[in-house]
């Protein structure tokens, strides 16, 4: 099981080893997949593999040590009355969430491979992107 | 510079003429095809089979055009006014005209440099059927005695709503790369530092211009799907440039021709006039066009023949600020279309910025308006030029201005 989970820490929580805990005690894979800390605290978008139990186990230690999680559905949502299918996002997007389909040269999005990073939206000219974090 | 002119239409003695064509067309006998049909026909019955049975074949092509607007005359209010400034949803529009007729540019940004929303989102807004804030003011002369209006106009309230391009349609189009280490915000989209990406911004095969690289029926009178409404060719396109190099098909590998287009923003739809925004470039205007080009002969042909693989362009390096910049690589638009094009040993993912998918719309509605009648074709009533050639503009003395 995969879900992707937004956390917010305070500055003390963002000195603890949390991945390195959630990997070690609960059996959890973790995978990074964006990050924002400064000395206030930050944010972290990350995606967890492993079954239902050990995920729910993992994030009652986070909740207990002060994280905010909330559970991660939608970060980044394409208008689809607004996309030109013009391809300008295809090249710039990390992860190939968006992909040009070789048949009908439409552009698909992938909400399942976007990380959120961010990159498309400024890049996309009618401004079809919408980010949501 | 030039290529000499008559070697083009003058070999095939059966052609067609454009009113056997119209005949047929108004008898619904026409055959039809868009150029994606049309070239996949070729490819499997031949060029002189296509050249016989088909009759019209339908190219499009959609993206973004900076030379684009729409002049609007207001009407008149009461007491009259000669309008000196004048601003629609707070963007500013030309009214150094007659009293109340404005013209209102894609590109242009209110005085704060908003780039979220120019004259294209205005001219978008106003083909959604919305309704515009127009704020005027003048300096008053006898015979137009008001010097301040604040009000609303739509397409319902305007005498004439017109969109006019003076460069629109490309005829090939250099493609865009960045070898610096910093990301560049151009018109040719996002360009990631170290060759990051690469942009290209034309429908190649299916575009109209490519599809007569000479043009022998595109010209001052054509008549054109326009921003999904109708318009017509009224001029050579701004920087109209024939003679770069050419394939030995005729191609251009260079941005070559363009068209200037007129057609009344009463009938244009949204989906294919849209409002653009290039990050820290600007506004542009994204419109569609759809050109029709009658099989007059076997040449036209075997021009409307002409695939991906063999539209060659140039990728620039846009990291240099110079007018004329490094070329990177030749490629085809094959390569550009695969997805990946390789610059100087990298693999370079690619991004069209001009939507193929919406071209090939525009081919498909092509060919419904004229096989049920409602699109009719038109013969020019004047050829395109070929011999034009680039100017560049210098910081020069008068005299040397007019040698
Ligand atoms: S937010 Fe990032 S990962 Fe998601 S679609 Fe845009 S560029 Fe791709
Ligand atoms: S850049 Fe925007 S309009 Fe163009 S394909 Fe991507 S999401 Fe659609």
């Amino acid at each position: 099981m995969k879900t992707k989970y937004i956390l917010n820490f305070n500055p003390e929580a963002s000195n603890l080893p949390i991945t390195h805990n959630l990997i070690a005690e609960y059996g959890l894979l973790v995978n990074i997949l964006r990050a924002e800390i400064d000395e206030v605290g930050g944010k972290m978008l990350i995606e967890v593999s492993g079954d239902e139990a050990s995920t729910k186990n993992g994030v009652e230690y986070l909740e207990k040590i002060g994280v905010g999680v909330r559970p991660f559905k939608e970060g980044v949502r394409r208008n689809d009355e607004t996309c030109t299918h013009c391809g300008a996002c295809v090249s710039i997007c990390p992860t190939d969430a968006l992909s040009i389909d070789p048949e009908t040269r439409k552009v698909k999005f992938d909400e399942d491979k976007c990380v959120a990073c961010g990159v498309c939206i400024d890049a996309c000219p009618p401004r079809a992107m919408e980010i949501l974090i | 510079m030039t290529k000499p002119r008559k070697a083009h239409g003058e070999k095939n003695r059966q052609a067609k003429t454009y009113d056997h064509i119209r005949k047929k067309a108004s008898d619904g006998d026409a055959v039809v095809m868009t150029a994606m049909e049309f070239k996949r026909f070729v490819e499997s019955e031949g060029v002189g089979k296509a050249a016989e049975e088909v009759d019209i074949v339908t190219t499009g092509t959609f993206g973004a055009m900076c030379s684009s607007g729409a002049y609007f005359n207001l009407g008149h209010s009461d007491p009259p006014m000669k309008i000196q400034r004048a601003w629609m949803d707070g963007i500013p529009a030309y009214s150094g005209l007659a009293a109340v007729d404005l013209y209102l540019g894609a590109t242009e940004l209110d005085e704060s440099n908003n780039m979220l929303h120019g004259g294209a989102h205005v001219i978008e807004d106003l083909v959604n059927g919305k309704a515009v804030r127009l704020k005027a003011t003048g300096y008053g002369t006898d015979c137009y005695p008001l010097k301040e209006i604040d009000t609303y106009v739509s397409l319902k309230t305007m005498n004439q709503a017109v969109m006019m391009n003076i460069r629109n349609a490309y005829q090939n189009y250099a493609a865009a790369a960045n070898s610096s280490t910093k990301t560049l915000y151009t018109y040719m989209g996002k360009l990631l530092p170290e060759l990051g990406n690469a942009t290209y911004s034309n429908a190649g095969e299916i575009s109209p211009l490519l599809n007569d690289p000479y043009y022998r029926t595109i010209g001052i009178g054509s008549r054109v799907f326009l921003g999904g409404g109708e318009g017509f060719v009224v001029w050579e396109g701004t920087q109209f440039n024939p003679g770069v190099a050419r394939t030995p098909k005729g191609v251009p590998k260079r941005p070559a021709a363009t068209v200037s287009v007129i057609g009344d923003l009463n009938g244009m739809t949204a989906e294919f006039v849209k409002g653009l925004t290039f990050t820290r470039y600007g506004t542009s205007l994204g419109v569609g066009i759809g050109v029709p080009i009658p099989i007059l002969d076997e040449e036209m042909a075997s021009f409307c023949a002409v695939t991906d693989d063999k539209i060659f362009t140039a990728i620039f390096d846009y990291s240099h600020q110079k007018r004329s910049r490094p070329i990177l690589a030749e490629v085809s638009y094959a390569d550009l279309s695969s997805g990946k094009v390789d610059i100087k040993g990298k693999e370079v993912p690619t991004s069209p910025l001009s939507s193929i998918s919406k071209a090939r719309e525009i081919t498909e509605i092509l060919k419904k308006r004229i096989l049920d009648g409602s699109f009719e074709l038109t013969e020019p009533v004047q050829r395109l030029p070929l011999d034009r050639s680039l100017r560049t503009l210098e910081v020069r003395g008068e005299k040397e201005a007019m040698k």
